[in-house]
């Protein structure tokens, strides 16, 4: 019985290896690499702190890696975790390190899953998120993405897997994502709930107030309607009130108020605005924004459905041969050249270098908020962006380079025959023209770039460069 | 036989004198030609003459209402008066005075008005619907109105009416030329005059009665009744008079309440409204009944007062009183009295009697309409269409119209049946009923 006890070797203070496996643990923020998620078979998270736990389950969920976004999470010491979006993301809980051998079926298994999916790396940031949902849940066996009403999302309904890639002011663009994936026949969809959004931000933070109908204001005093029946009297009740007592009196015929029904009533009511004086009977419901402070008629709010998908047998299909939208990718951008094609490129540079003495340099530049720019431009704009952002680079770099997109947030570059530290020097400038072309173009957001310039090195092939390159720059 | 009557009677001509024509037609002579024909044309031509003596102080009137340019709230109370309200309000989006506020009272519909009033309000074509759930009665719904208005100028209107383009601003510019008016009535004609004989008739009493008589009584300072289809009064005013009293009658009532507190009341033939008269000799009857029995309410029973030689009394308010019994009700026995006096005196001459008031009134009736013409501002129907029609208004006038004001009177007088009238909620009647309102 003794030696038939599953082994669980301590790498690290981090690694553990069991069955075969090797998992990484993580328990503090110090020190802390996502992307070593990658080199590794599962992550355990240690689960004493709930927003802890959120915090990483959103950091390797939101990477762009599938083998990073794609690996299993579990949670230790995990019972006391309620919150449904971490549920929804993690693959299991375990008491302590001993139990490690349990998960050896669930991490075998999504390894399979994973191993059999195909991934296209579409530059169109729709398609990469919808390649990332249904990969996901190919490998979680799950067929159905449901919204869970959530208080942390914008949009008070929270698509787990989705969300995690978006700040909580973008997440509206979510719900355009699943309808994009819907007509593509990804999914199938159910109806789930309704919600209201700002007109303006999408946010729907709404604070729903009786307002006047005039000017808005929520400052306003109610009172009661008398009709008096003897002489036919209708005034608000302070009309009727007297200093005296507490009887009400008619201010016309000067009798005493009896008896309700038989001589007076009071038939509506009468709000009177504080603000701009304004009498009315109706109120207006207006809904102010918590997130933009916009103030607007229930009516022009942005009404959205909420819908259950169900993943199609071609969205499965198209999880395991990788995800291409028929309709929404962005086609070669003039001026650039095809990832596949530029990998190639690379490698004759590499063999060419391994000849001749020189110096030449691959780069990237990074585009460091794509969801926000996304969820505020829109596909169109944003491919029209991305047209512009090439142009510069084009020209600003000689013509034998070439220009690649690896994602549609992500723009690789050859700079060869040159030193790197002119290469480095070009690029910062390249990064200066674009932030102008920025400014003056989205006036009312920031994009933010990050760049990365590494020399080639014969002795390194050309997917250690591209991994080297992409690395720096998470 | 015709010829034979014919024959009587032109027997009966040739010995009439003219003692013997004054004793046999006294009642058309003093009363009807006299009053009605001689001073009413006199006063016309004296009104006529002042309107072209004051036309520039009328413009300046009009610049300083203009210039000016005052908030004027329009009510409309009703009941179940959804499916007129848009016809209403399109004639008022077309006035030629725009900064007014439109507010619709729904008095406890139990039809789809209150959609309708809802979806108007949210559309922006009225400014308010307001909606007592309970009904309290016409008088208490204008007065809900009060309570929602901001205008300077109050004025009231039915919903199944609709406005001259510029109606509102001419009921609003005697307000400016003295600044003693309180209240201002407007001209209403009749719409639907081709629907049946009864709206026909209705229509030339309209024309030469009611709008022609109201001219009359305005110039001589004792207009009576603001019509409630169209009627304009000063905000400050309606607040002293604290609103409508219960009705039926509730027009004549609040310019009774505003003479009574030093103000004066106009007519003006210029703000024209439409509206629809009843279709039918039997609602006709119904609705003159009601009209008629609130003169004996109001006058004698509840604002007798302004008989009394009292700090509130005014001459001409007295003169407005006497006018209006005298028109009314003293006419109304007299003609009895001079019924009766035929028949037992001259009852052999009964029918040449009846055969020459016909031919007196008919052609009294055919000048007057030809006559007054000229002093009649425009009308919505062509003049010539009437013309056919001007001897029905003997029997018009002369019998249906009295047989249904004697029977009014006899049932207000001995029964107070207006307390009755289920125009108004049962609740309210009561109270008014035991107050001798
Ligand atoms: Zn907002
Ligand atoms: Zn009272
Ligand atoms: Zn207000």
């Amino acid at each position: 019985m003794e030696e038939k006890k599953p082994e669980i070797e301590q790498i690290s203070d981090s690694v553990v290896k069991s069955d075969g496996f090797s998992y990484l643990i993580i328990d503090r923020f110090d020190g802390l690499v996502v992307e070593d998620v990658e080199f590794h078979d599962a992550v355990i998270i240690d689960g004493r702190d709930e927003a802890f736990v959120r915090q990483i389950v959103r950091r390797i969920r939101a990477h762009k890696k599938h083998d990073i976004y794609l690996k299993p999470v579990y949670i230790l010491r995990g019972a006391t975790i309620t919150d449904p979006f971490i549920q929804k993301l993690t693959d299991g809980t375990l008491y302590s390190l001993d139990q490690l051998p349990f998960l050896k079926d669930e991490t075998e298994r999504i390894r399979t899953r994973s191993s059999e999916l195909k991934f296209t790396e579409s530059i169109s940031f729709e398609a990469q998120m919808i390649e990332k949902v249904i990969c996901f849940m190919y490998t979680s066996e799950d067929r159905v993405l449901e919204p869970i009403p959530y208080v942390y999302a914008d949009i008070n309904y929270s698509y787990p897997i989705l969300s995690v890639n978006f700040s909580r002011h973008d997440e509206h663009s979510i719900l355009d994502i699943l309808e994009i994936a819907e007509k593509e026949g990804i999914f199938e969809s159910e109806f789930h709930d309704k919600v209201y959004l700002c007109g303006n931000c999408n946010s729907g933070r709404l604070s729903y107030r009786e307002v006047c109908p005039k000017c808005s204001s929520s400052n306003s005093k109610t009172q009661d309607i008398i009709h008096h029946f003897p002489c036919g009297y209708v005034g608000p009740i302070d009309d009727f009130t007297n200093e005296i007592d507490d009887e009400l009196d008619c201010p016309k015929c000067n009798k005493r108020l009896r008896h309700i029904g038989v001589d007076y009533d009071k038939p509506s009511v009468l709000h009177t605005c504080n603000n701009c004086g304004h009498k009315f009977q109706d109120y207006n419901v207006n809904a102010k924004c918590m997130s933009c402070g916009q103030d607007q008629r229930a009516e022009q709010l942005a009404e959205r459905t909420i819908k259950k998908y169900t993943l199609t047998k071609k969205g499965e299909m198209a999880a395991i041969n990788g995800f291409v939208t028929t309709a929404k990718d962005i086609e070669e951008i003039i001026g650039s050249v095809k990832y596949e094609t530029f990998k190639t490129m690379l490698k004759y540079e590499i063999e060419r270098l391994r000849q001749t003495e020189g110096s030449s340099n691959v780069c990237a530049i990074k585009i460091d908020n794509p969801s926000q720019v996304y969820s505020q431009l829109g596909s169109d704009v944003q491919k029209d962006l991305l047209i512009e952002i090439v142009k510069v680079i084009r020209s600003n770099i000689r013509s034998s380079d070439i220009i690649s997109f690896q994602n549609s947030s992500t723009i690789v570059l050859s700079m060869n025959e040159i030193p790197t530290r002119i290469a480095k020097k070009i690029l910062s400038e390249i990064i200066d023209i674009l932030k102008r072309l920025m400014e003056t173009t989205l006036k009312s957001m920031e994009v933010q770039f990050h760049t990365h310039v590494i020399p080639l090195d014969y002795g390194m092939s050309p997917e250690m460069h591209i991994h080297q390159l992409t690395k720096e720059l998470e | 036989m015709i010829e034979e009557i014919l024959d009587n009677y032109l027997r009966f001509l040739q010995s009439l004198n003219v003692g013997h024509f004054v004793r046999l037609f006294w009642f058309y002579i003093f009363f009807e030609f006299i009053r009605y024909f001689v001073i009413e044309w006199i006063v016309l031509n004296i009104w006529r003459l002042s309107k072209y003596l004051n036309r520039d102080k009328y413009e300046k009137a009009r610049q300083e209402f203009l210039f000016e340019n005052p908030l004027v709230s329009i009510i409309i109370p009703g009941k179940n008066e959804g499916k007129h309200i848009y016809k209403l309000i399109r004639s008022l989006k077309e006035q030629t005075y725009q900064n007014i506020e439109v507010i619709v009272i729904d008095d406890g519909s139990d039809d789809d008005t209150p959609t309708i009033g809802r979806d108007l309000e949210k559309a922006g074509w009225i400014d308010q619907f307001v909606r007592n759930e309970i009904r309290g009665g016409k008088a208490s719904a204008a007065n809900t109105g009060l309570r929602f208005c901001k205008g300077k100028f109050i004025v009231h209107l039915d919903a199944d009416c609709s406005y001259d383009r510029d109606a509102i601003e001419k009921i609003i510019i005697p307000f400016y030329l003295d600044k003693q008016v309180g209240g201002v009535g407007g001209n209403v004609m009749v719409r639907n005059y081709k629907q049946s004989l009864a709206t026909t008739l209705q229509a030339i009493e309209y024309f030469d009665t009611i709008s022609i008589g109201r001219v009359v009584t305005s110039k001589l300072g004792v207009y009576r009744i603001i019509s409630g289809a169209f009627g304009a009064f000063r905000a400050d005013v309606l607040e002293k008079v604290k609103g409508w009293d219960i009705g039926p009658g509730l027009d004549g009532d609040i310019t009774v309440k505003i003479r009574k507190i030093g103000y004066k009341i106009k007519f003006e033939q210029d703000a024209i409204c439409l509206t629809n008269a009843p279709g039918t000799f039997k609602k006709l009857a119904k609705q003159r009944l009601r009209w008629d029995k609130s003169l004996i309410r109001f006058r004698i029973r509840k604002h007798h007062d302004v008989l009394l030689p009292n700090q509130s009394f005014k001459f001409s308010n007295f003169i407005s009183f006497v006018e209006n019994i005298t028109y009314n009700l003293v006419l109304n026995v007299k003609w009895y009295v001079y019924l009766s006096d035929m028949i037992i005196n001259y009852r052999s001459l009964i029918l040449n009697i009846l055969i020459t008031n016909f031919l007196l009134y008919t052609i009294t009736n055919f000048v007057k309409f030809v006559l007054y013409s000229v002093y009649r501002k425009r009308s919505h129907a062509p003049m010539s269409y009437f013309l056919i029609y001007i001897p029905c208004m003997v029997i018009y006038f002369g019998y249906y119209l009295r047989i249904v004001r004697s029977v009014a009177y006899v049932q207000e007088l001995f029964f107070k049946l207006s307390y009755n009238d289920p125009w108004n909620p049962k609740k309210t009647s009561q109270h008014a009923k035991r107050m001798g309102l």
